[in-house]
């Protein structure tokens, strides 16, 4: 028995190795970043998710990108930035001599293939309403793109960033699922094997227009568990790795592996007050007690050792429109039941019902419990349910949440895409309203010149600011786990973007 | 088990009693024991290691882990004698109604019975878990959901057998009145595969409680539970060992207590019995 | 024999049924999935259109039909989250959870046999009491909590072999203990007593009269005698390691169908949460079947009824 089951184990062994790919010697290693979910498919311009969209970025570069901090964005495809001669006429210049993985020429007509596509709702694109506003698009000749739009429709310069081109001759002929599976793009690297819930395999681009990349292969792993991402990394297996929490920090500096490098993201967290049921949070007073009753530094210098940024307002300080001149809530308990007692409340007689996500965002969960008990110390009695993440979805969509909800929202480098939305009643993830509110964003959306845009967006921050519509939080700090060998930076607005990584010296 | 009946003890099962012992005592006297409570959390203090001051360290939100591993017994054995009681009872109705009537009843009960068996017990209950959401009642109601089939099948079974017996044919032929015989002459004799099928239950359910609010499913934070410790914990696991160690080992322990109780009750009541 | 068999199948067809619609009924429980898929900036119009086109406005018996004939076809509809058919998707997943299963079987068989016949030979003995103590451990340790240790210490702390995902031989080690452990305690407890049963037999006895060695005695007779329970355990522990795929293959990132499933469940994306149901009442049943059978074979005394 004893032999017969050591031969069964030897002869499965054998059976199962032989499938897997063996690295050669000669090869050099990939750089490999850890991801918790293989891409919903590989298909440009088709779904929004974040993981899906950090592998495609590198198969298919983009028309333009956030660069440089603060960001401001770049022409990577495009030539240059987009020229606006009047209102509802934008003009993109393509940059010459860019070819696809195949050998095609990258032009005009692959842009304007692409948003006729994405425009089509067979193909069920995730963009389809953001260039709702689309007239036509024209292509005076292959390096010029003309795109009319219905009505003024200043956003389209933000839609423009990330906007990854596909290749439609190849779309054409092999059609949307193979195209899905096995993409050709124009970016730094190329498609190479997607092993299932495995490895996405990806090789440089010997011909981008930019210089190739000096990394020759690159793997994204899928590894669902969190802690077993970072015990990729501390075992040196993996090279990147997103979401180190604060105080692993210091555990993966000292593993001599790896180090943590992190910036400031233009995701903010807040706790959204809402007020569309009748209760003490559609008193504007109770509101900001609730600012003043919340220590966020104290929250942020302990929980999160630092890694994290106070926003004063709704925006980070990294968004173009930010306005500057905002000073965060000080935390005066005091104050926060003075005020509470002006609006006729006992903070003691209080209840709220918190929700929460968990494992969302950097201690989400953690933090809504150091937010109750700070209000507890008030009085105020804080009920927190903590959601599975679908769920906490559905409450906000369905407006089933408490009082009280805590959200992250970006990446968000300028105001509409926060204001717009968060802020008008109408729109699925807002808590908070108020006709004045609507109205006076209703006016800045439609302005193209930037100076009166800049202007409209500081007043409604303003107001913002003294409405107190969330217990403004932080924006949080993206952390990467990055292995010594791999010289790379991470990006504000959530990209990795392998095309800049090196292999640090030795 | 009839009062008065002595149990021969022996060395593993003492050792079991004393384990559950020990975690029915620490779930009872959480209070008493701890100068904490369950969720006060002192972000000064998180994630300290063990110390006079907190035996089994402090948490991320700076939770005495002792603390916590005591008020996380309370709902373990909730949840564990709850569910086992409850799907029991499912169980043993199910199984008496099938075994006893026979027939057409008992062969749709057995076949729902398969239905629920055609799964592994953990991606069932991760299922309907998932389904009705996370909370205290809800994974104990999954429990149930997935738990009482068990109980139908032995006691079926048990019922069967028992029917087949001179004893209980002869009341039958002599027209006792049915439920006189389910009373006096099935249920007495059903108890003793019941308390030792559910003293392995209790730990299969505390086990799957855990598991299911290890995967994020379960129990709602901040209540503690063991498995939701290990939740939290795995995310600090190289840089605070005491918080997936200290839980893990209580959930072992209490594991391994009530398998022991469970192994010594059957080897002693009905060493027949194979499960 | 073969009307046996062909009951069976029946009753395994009718299990799969309503296996199938039991999951599919209670999917509508769950919260909806649609705008978990979309992004946040969708209006609530498009989220109908959605809606729309994916059936879900549909009345509960439109849609039972719909699904129930499409799975009589193979098409179980496709993947919320991914866009492909569910099927395939998970199919592509089955060997790398069959691998591990048989791997880890194969582990706990080829320990938990011999333990188990070497305690009730050398009964009292320290092997035997060390071995009952590793049991009684092993089905007392979840295997969640086993493998997270398994990764600190190995992977981590020694870095002897890899933390998680497929590759080498060395990749199938870690996740292998961790679902075997289980299944081994079980077997070496049930090899144990079954062996110190036909040991007190008087056939046992006889041979060893007879002047027959311990081990011929030991592997040809009482083994052989004690393997009919084995060999049923087998056939059903094989279907809840594929229950313990699900964590097992979660902690250590291995691209099998039970990770797929958490995912699914996670994600609220139902076909693939269905197929999940549909193949795994598939395989428990076969599984059921093949230990009936096997009892059947091994032991002629039984009568298929």
């Amino acid at each position: 028995m004893l032999r017969i089951s050591a031969a069964l184990v030897a002869a499965l062994l054998l059976a199962l190795t032989g499938s897997a790919p063996a690295p050669t010697a000669a090869q050099e290693r990939p750089l490999v970043v850890a991801l918790g979910a293989e891409p919903r498919n590989l298909m440009a311009m088709r779904t929004v998710d974040w993981t899906t969209n950090v592998q495609q970025m590198n198969i298919y570069d983009r028309l333009y990108f956030w660069d440089g901090m603060p960001p401001r964005i770049k022409p990577s495809l495009a030539a240059e930035l987009p020229q606006t001669p009047d209102d509802l006429t934008w003009i993109i210049k393509l940059r010459p001599g860019v070819k696809f993985h195949n050998g095609d020429a990258f032009t005009s007509e692959a842009v304007k293939w692409t948003i006729e596509w994405l425009l089509d709702p067979k193909n069920e694109s995730h963009y389809r309403p953001r260039f709702a506003f689309v007239e036509s698009v024209e292509t005076p000749d292959p390096l010029t793109v003309r795109i009319r739009t219905k009505e003024p429709a200043p956003i389209l310069r933000y839609w423009l960033v990330d906007f990854t081109v596909q290749n439609p001759n190849y779309v054409r002929q092999v059609g949307n699922d193979v195209a899905a599976r096995q993409p050709i793009g124009a970016g730094p690297y190329r498609f190479v094997r997607w092993d299932r819930d495995e490895r996405l395999v990806l090789e440089a681009n010997p011909n981008y227009w930019n210089k190739p990349p000096a990394i020759k292969r690159v793997e994204f792993r899928f590894i669902p568990d969190f802690s077993a991402r970072l015990a990729s990394l501390l075992a040196g297996e993996s090279d990147i790795v997103k979401d180190i929490p604060p105080v692993a920090v210091e555990q993966v500096n000292r593993s001599g592996r790896a180090e943590v490098r992190g910036v400031a993201s233009s995701r903010i967290n807040y706790l959204a007050l809402v007020n569309f049921k009748p209760g003490p949070l559609q008193d504007r007073r109770v509101r900001q007690a609730m600012n003043y009753a919340i220590n966020v530094d104290e929250i942020v210098s302990n929980l999160f050792k630092g890694r994290a940024t106070r926003t004063p307002g709704a925006l980070s300080s990294i968004n173009e429109n930010v306005n500057p001149n905002l000073k965060p809530y000080p935390y005066d308990p005091e104050r926060a039941v003075q005020l509470i007692k002006e609006a006729g409340y006992d903070p003691t007689k209080l209840e709220f019902t918190l929700d929460s996500p968990s494992g969302r965002y950097p201690l989400d969960k953690e933090a809504s419990e150091a937010i109750a008990a700070y209000l507890g110390r008030i009085g105020i009695r804080v009920r927190v349910v903590v959601n599975e993440w679908g769920t906490h979805l559905d409450k906000i969509i369905n407006r089933r949440t408490g009082e009280m909800f805590y959200l992250g929202w970006g990446p968000a480098l300028e105001a509409q895409g926060t204001i717009a939305e968060l802020f008008r009643p109408e729109r699925t993830y807002s808590g908070f309203g108020t006709p004045n509110l609507t109205l006076e964003i209703n006016k800045a959306l439609p302005i193209v010149d930037a100076k009166k845009r800049q202007a409209a967006w500081h007043r409604i921050q303003v107001m913002l600011y003294t409405e107190a519509p969330w217990v403004f939080l932080w924006q949080q700090h993206d952390l990467y786990g990055v292995n010594k060998r791999v010289t790379w930076h991470p990006h504000p607005a959530e990209k990795v973007y392998l095309h800049d990584a090196t292999w640090a010296k030795r | 088990m009839r009062a008065g009946r002595r149990l021969p003890l022996n060395r593993s099962g003492a050792f079991g009693l004393v384990l559950v012992a020990v975690v029915a005592g620490a779930a009872l006297l959480a209070p008493l024991l701890s100068p904490y409570g369950p969720v006060d959390s002192n972000l000064v203090r998180s994630l300290e290691p063990p110390s006079a001051e907190h035996w089994m360290g402090t948490d991320q939100l700076g939770r005495d882990m002792f603390t916590r591993i005591l008020y996380g017994a309370r709902v373990s054995l909730a949840i564990g004698l709850i569910t086992v009681g409850v799907s029991g009872a499912i169980g043993l109705v199910v199984g008496i109604v099938a075994g006893y009537l026979g027939g057409i009843t008992d062969i749709v009960t057995m076949r729902i019975v398969d239905v629920w068996l055609s799964f592994p017990f953990i991606l069932l209950a991760l299922t309907v878990s998932a389904i009705l959401g996370i909370g205290l009642q809800n994974i104990i109601l999954t429990l149930i959901i997935t738990g009482w089939v068990v109980y139908a099948r032995l006691v079926r079974g048990e019922v069967l057998a028992l029917k087949a017996l001179d004893y209980v044919e002869a009341a039958r032929a002599l027209g006792a009145h049915e439920n006189r015989i389910i009373f006096r002459h099935l249920l007495p004799n059903l108890w003793t595969p019941i308390i030792i099928l559910s003293s392995l239950q209790v730990a299969q359910f505390i086990v799957a409680e855990a598991a299911i609010s290890f995967l994020g499913f379960g129990v709602q934070p901040p209540m503690a539970s063991w498995g939701n410790m290990l939740n939290e914990g795995k995310t600090y696991i190289y840089n605070a060992w005491w918080m997936t160690t200290f839980p893990g080992l209580a959930l072992v322990l209490t594991a391994l207590g009530v398998n022991l109780v469970g192994d010594w009750l059957r080897d002693t009541l009905d060493p027949r019995l194979k499960f | 024999m073969v009307q046996f068999v062909a009951r069976r199948l029946l009753e395994a067809a009718v299990v799969v049924l309503l296996a199938l619609t039991a999951v599919f009924s209670l999917q509508f429980l769950a919260g909806d999935p649609v705008k978990l898929f979309l992004p946040t900036d969708t209006t609530p119009k498009q989220i109908e259109e959605f809606r729309e086109r994916l059936g879900f406005n549909d009345p509960w018996l439109v849609q039972y039909g719909r699904f129930m004939r499409g799975a009589i076809r193979g098409d179980f509809g496709n993947s919320l989250r991914q866009g492909e058919p569910a099927l395939g998707l998970v199919m592509q997943r089955l060997p790398a959870t069959l691998s591990l299963s048989a791997v880890a079987m194969a582990l706990a068989l080829g320990v938990a046999i011999p333990v188990g016949v070497i305690s009730a030979a050398r009964r009292n003995s320290w092997f035997d009491h060390a071995g009952i103590g590793a049991t009684v451990l092993g089905q007392a340790i979840p295997g969640f909590w086993l493998g997270l240790m398994l990764i600190y210490v190995f992977a981590v702390w020694l870095n002897v072999l890899p933390t998680g995902g497929r590759g080498t031989w060395a990749h199938f080690i870690l996740p292998s203990i961790t679902l075997s452990a289980f299944v081994a305690a079980r077997f070496a407890r049930l090899t144990r007593s079954m062996m110190l049963d036909v040991l007190s037999q008087d056939y046992i006895r006889t041979a060893r009269a007879k002047g027959l060695g311990p081990p011929r005695v030991l592997y040809k007779h009482a083994l052989k005698n004690a393997s009919l329970p084995i060999v049923t355990l087998l056939a059903l522990q094989l279907g809840q390691l594929l229950g313990g795929a699900v964590i097992t293959e979660t902690i250590f990132a291995w691209p099998g169908v039970g990770r797929f499933l958490v995912q699914a469940l996670l994600n609220r994306d139902f076909p693939v949460v269905l197929v999940g149901v549909f193949l795994t009442a598939v395989v428990y049943s076969g599984l059921n079947l093949a230990a009936d059978m096997a009892y059947a074979w091994l032991n002629p005394r039984i009568r298929y009824q």
